[in-house]
């Protein structure tokens, strides 16, 4: 399983008629979302807003969400897979047992209409939260509602896609993707980058003790990882680079004080659709940008003798 | 103080990146956001263009931002596995400089999406 069917927020705002969110509570997490590109919007082909669009919220309890919802769907924590692969059946018409079904929470009558309903849509989107992609299952889940967006193109336009949080954690996936061929957890200590999820995530390098530094930037790990990798982080020297002094701040060894992005920062950052943006600061700050100080810092190490034996230090993804 | 206006600007608090924003500012500080949600404009109005902080602080004392450089740039050149982490509130370009100086420095690179 893999590969995303998906499209940008635009194409949902001007066709989608049925809209699915799956573990997430975008009208507290992304108020706008409803408002700007999905529910509420007049589109080219859905001309008349709201009333031509159907909305569908699947998650383990009733958040804000479910207001603007047409039908909620209550799944039982941590059995999203069984729901999805439940669906999957039944759109290739398999064969599937209502007491299999009943320790999802749901009936096996709710999957049968659900089904039909992403089958009969024009054009369906299933967004889907952290409320899917990081509970039991994890990535399989992910890899679970992707397959599920792909097999409903054999019916009708289906597409699927995240919803990101943290400003630009989607252009950091695109840029490492460009430079390294690789979305995130690229280990590059050999010279080349290397991918494994698990091994060279920044979670399981530290609580393994793998890394003996770190410099951290646009992020507080210090208020958001477990505490046995924030114990590795103030063991090791850390450096942060941030707007404020943060958590992590306080447990490294350097702190930079940058311009806040967007605010005082110029540059580019992606919507979770890829779309690039440019940022329009309005204020002026009497701090560097982290892009400056990333580049001092690299120069400065440029000037060290070369880590790699000479000849053999092509730096691929050099940016100077 | 005459308040500077800046239209369509972008808001990154989340991953919806909305950029319609219309931000109202004194040169110090935002003071109205137009069209921003709640998340977004706890967002413009929480970062201001004072100096609140030191340009630098290493072992928690106050530091010159040069000095603050060798020292992250001595760290980092002297580790064996070095890990480069975060990147999900800097520009592109500021993550573009990361990887070159992860690669640069042997490391490992990785963002909030490994979470």
């Amino acid at each position: 399983m893999g590969g995303k069917v998906t499209c940008t927020l635009g194409e949902v705002k001007n066709r989608a008629d049925l809209i699915v969110y799956w573990g997430g509570n975008p009208a507290e997490c992304h108020p706008r979302h409803f408002t700007k590109y999905t529910l509420t919007q007049k589109g080219k082909f859905v001309p008349n807003g709201r009333k031509d669009r159907t909305m569908i919220l699947v998650d383990i309890r009733e958040t804000p969400s479910a207001k603007a919802a047409d039908l909620f769907l209550q799944v039982r924590p941590s059995k999203d897979f069984e729901v999805l692969t439940t669906l999957r059946a039944i759109i290739k018409g398999q064969r599937i047992h209502a007491e299999t079904v009943a320790e999802t929470g749901l009936t096996l009558e709710q999957l049968q209409d659900f089904a039909e309903r992403l089958k009969k849509a024009r054009f369906g989107v299933l967004f889907f939260g952290m409320g899917l992609s990081m509970t039991r299952g994890k990535h399989m889940n992910s890899a679970a509602l992707l397959a599920l967006a792909a097999e409903l193109n054999a019916f009708t336009k289906f597409v699927a896609m995240p919803m990101r949080g943290h400003g630009n954690v989607t252009g950091g996936d695109v840029v490492m993707r460009w430079t390294t061929g690789y979305p995130f957890g690229v280990n590059l200590s050999r010279g080349y980058p290397r991918f494994n999820p698990g091994e060279f995530s920044t979670v399981d390098l530290l609580l393994r003790g793998d890394n003996d530094a770190a410099l951290i930037l646009g992020a507080d790990p210090g208020a958001t990882m477990p505490q046995p990798a924030i114990d590795h982080l103030a063991r090791i020297p850390t450096i942060v680079l941030d707007p404020k002094v943060t958590h992590t701040s306080r447990l490294a060894r350097v702190h930079i004080t940058t311009a806040a992005t967007g605010i005082s920062a110029p540059g580019t950052v992606y919507r979770m659709d890829e779309i690039p943006l440019p940022l329009r600061p309005a204020l002026k700050s009497p701090y560097p940008t982290d892009e400056d100080v990333v580049r001092r810092i690299y120069q400065a190490v440029a000037k060290k003798p070369a880590w790699l034996p000479a000849g053999k230090g092509r730096r691929n993804t050099e940016a100077n | 103080m005459e308040l500077t206006i800046t239209k369509n600007a972008t808001c990154t608090f989340c991953g919806c990146v909305c950029d319609d924003i219309e931000l109202h500012a004194d040169g110090e500080r935002i003071v109205e956001t137009k069209r921003a949600c709640i998340l977004g404009e706890a967002w413009f109005k929480n970062h201001t263009a004072e100096r609140l902080y030191p340009d630098a602080l290493i072992d928690g004392k106050p530091a010159t931002l040069d000095d603050a450089i060798e020292a992250a740039a001595d760290y980092l050149y002297n580790a064996h596995l070095p890990l480069v982490y975060g990147l999900s509130n800097v520009t592109c370009e500021a993550q573009r400089e990361a990887v070159a100086l992860a690669e640069l420095i042997g490391g490992v690179i990785d963002s909030h999406t490994s979470l």
